[in-house]
């Protein structure tokens, strides 16, 4: 199959969604609730010149970027605690494997009233429920780590900190890197969920607005920011994986990402 | 006998261990016993709740709707990704859909599915088939691209007609794959539904957790917790039995996956 013929298939179920959306829409035939594409870009520009789309991607983005950060850092801390010591491990290893797949989002009411209704509920609740997948990824992948590795290091003398720091993290960073990019996952909808239940400001304010007032345009608009947010922290992810994994053959091939 | 024992408390310890400080410390005046109110307490309303048949009507509702979300997906989305696969055309057809579409955080269409679906169950399940096709397909379709070559040539070359390859060959080699995604999807879909019960519904565990929050008995919170716990757990030993008896010549057991 030639390049271009490739192409044209790849892009053709998203444009011919796109274009039927707009002239079902124009037709009338589609359900108001479905704005066409041409109001929602028309939407998105007056949220954005009036300013509040940037006040609503700030906060989210804030929200979820200390939350991510916070889930994280506690995540692989407490996933290399466990991956190397049995007693830590033996701690966490019942209590994650209860939680593992409770939904987070659960404990909402308790952070609600923990810490109000504000970004501190809605960051905490990201932050744990980022914790679960990182400390999975961490604490296996520093468990999985091939023992020949370490021994021969060993052998030639290297000290234990050595040993951690240019053994056993680049031999567990691919399979931690895929924990984190599901506690990033994570991190959206569950930053989702708070905004729509108990909060008074971001991206998920604004869909509901939009819903409640019939501003469907101002629906989509929310939800394509929402949708492009959680895209591009993504690729993020993926760039600084390819920088930090940068010589790694194996375990860099990650399934879903081209 | 006693090295058992031993054994065993060692591996589990934490659980009762954290029991008893939570027990101690509401017991004692430490914490606001409102906000975390004491195991026993958990405890009694979790064996009433459990007895008068509430919490079993919940979990019925949240478990049947995953389910079905779950199983749809599944039927839909194992086939899709063999065709995906062993086809060059629906592979640049669909391809970008599902690797471009993998980080968008999908919990933002929710409003439309609730337009287009209504409140209730149909919604729901439309949404959690949805969140689960994604890994589903994405994992299978590895699986049914990494079938060795020479595999399906030998038994060409023995003469097996398409069908038979399909369910000699590429199936059995295909399905630890498709279990792994199945492992995946299936937490995915109690975690979707549980939120959008919480975004708005009158019946399943996530309206339960969302009332009792509302009405700040935090005690059935906890119990709808537990429960949740509980039933993700059954689930995933189901499955887990599911795969030793259909991919029994595959004997290590996949670790608890992220």
């Amino acid at each position: 199959m030639s390049r271009t013929r490739v192409l044209m298939l790849n892009w053709l179920v998203p444009v011919a969604a796109v274009v039927a959306w707009e002239g079902f829409g124009r037709a009338g035939i589609l359900p108001q609730y479905l704005a066409t594409p041409s109001l929602i870009v028309g939407a998105l520009w007056e949220v954005a010149q009036t300013g509040e789309l940037a006040l609503a991607l700030g906060v989210s983005l804030y929200r979820v970027a200390l939350g991510f950060v916070m889930g994280t850092v506690t995540g692989v801390l407490a996933g290399l605690g466990a991956g190397l010591m049995p007693g830590l491990r033996n701690f966490f290893d019942p209590i994650v494997a209860f939680l593992f797949s409770v939904p987070k989002i659960a404990f909402l009411p308790v952070f609600l009233l923990l810490f109000g209704l504000g970004h501190a509920s809605t960051i905490s609740i990201i932050a744990f429920s980022g914790f679960f997948p990182v400390f999975v990824a961490c604490r296996h992948s520093i468990m999985s780590v091939n023992p020949v590795l370490i021994w021969t290091a060993r052998n030639m003398g290297t000290p234990p900190r050595t040993v951690f720091f240019r053994v056993i993290i680049p031999a567990a960073a691919p399979q931690l890197f895929a924990g984190i990019r599901i506690g990033l996952a994570h991190a959206f909808v569950v930053l989702f969920a708070a905004e729509l239940i108990g909060s008074k400001a971001g991206i998920g304010v604004l869909i509901s607005y939009g819903e409640e007032w019939a501003r469907y345009d101002l629906m989509f608009a929310g939800i394509a920011c929402f949708a492009f947010l959680g895209f591009m922290s993504d690729r993020i992810l993926i760039a600084v994986r390819r920088r930090v994994l940068r010589g790694h053959i194996i375990g860099t091939e990650e399934q879903g990402v081209r | 006998m006693i090295a058992k024992a031993r054994a065993l408390l060692v591996r589990w310890y934490s659980i009762p261990l954290l029991l008893l400080v939570w027990l101690v410390s509401v017991e004692g005046g430490l914490t606001e016993s409102r906000l975390l109110p004491s195991p026993l307490r958990v405890w009694a309303v979790l064996v009433e709740d459990v007895g008068n048949g509430t919490l079993v009507y919940h979990a019925y509702v949240t478990i049947t709707r995953a389910l079905t979300g779950f199983v749809l997906a599944a039927v839909v989305g194992i086939p899709f990704a063999a065709l995906m696969a062993r086809s060059a055309t629906w592979r640049n057809l669909f391809e970008p859909i599902f690797f471009l579409g993998y980080p968008i955080p999908k919990i933002a269409l929710y409003p439309i599915f609730v337009y287009a679906f209504g409140i209730g169950a149909p919604s729901k399940i439309a949404f959690t088939f949805l969140e689960c096709l994604y890994p589903i397909v994405v994992t299978c379709y590895f699986g049914f691209r990494a079938i060795q070559t020479r595999l399906i040539w030998t038994a060409q070359n023995f003469g097996a007609s398409r069908i038979t390859v399909l369910r000699r060959v590429v199936l059995p080699s295909a399905l630890p794959s498709v279990f792994s995604g199945l492992r995946v999807a299936l937490p995915i879909s109690i975690i979707v539904v549980v939120i959008t019960e919480m975004i708005g519904d009158s019946i399943g565990l996530g309206y339960y957790i969302e009332v009792s929050g509302i009405r700040f008995t935090f005690e059935n919170v906890y119990a709808a917790i537990v429960v949740i716990g509980v039933c993700g757990f059954l689930l995933d030993r189901l499955l887990m039995l599911f795969r030793r008896r259909i991919v029994y010549w595959q004997k290590g057991e996949s670790p608890l996956r992220a």
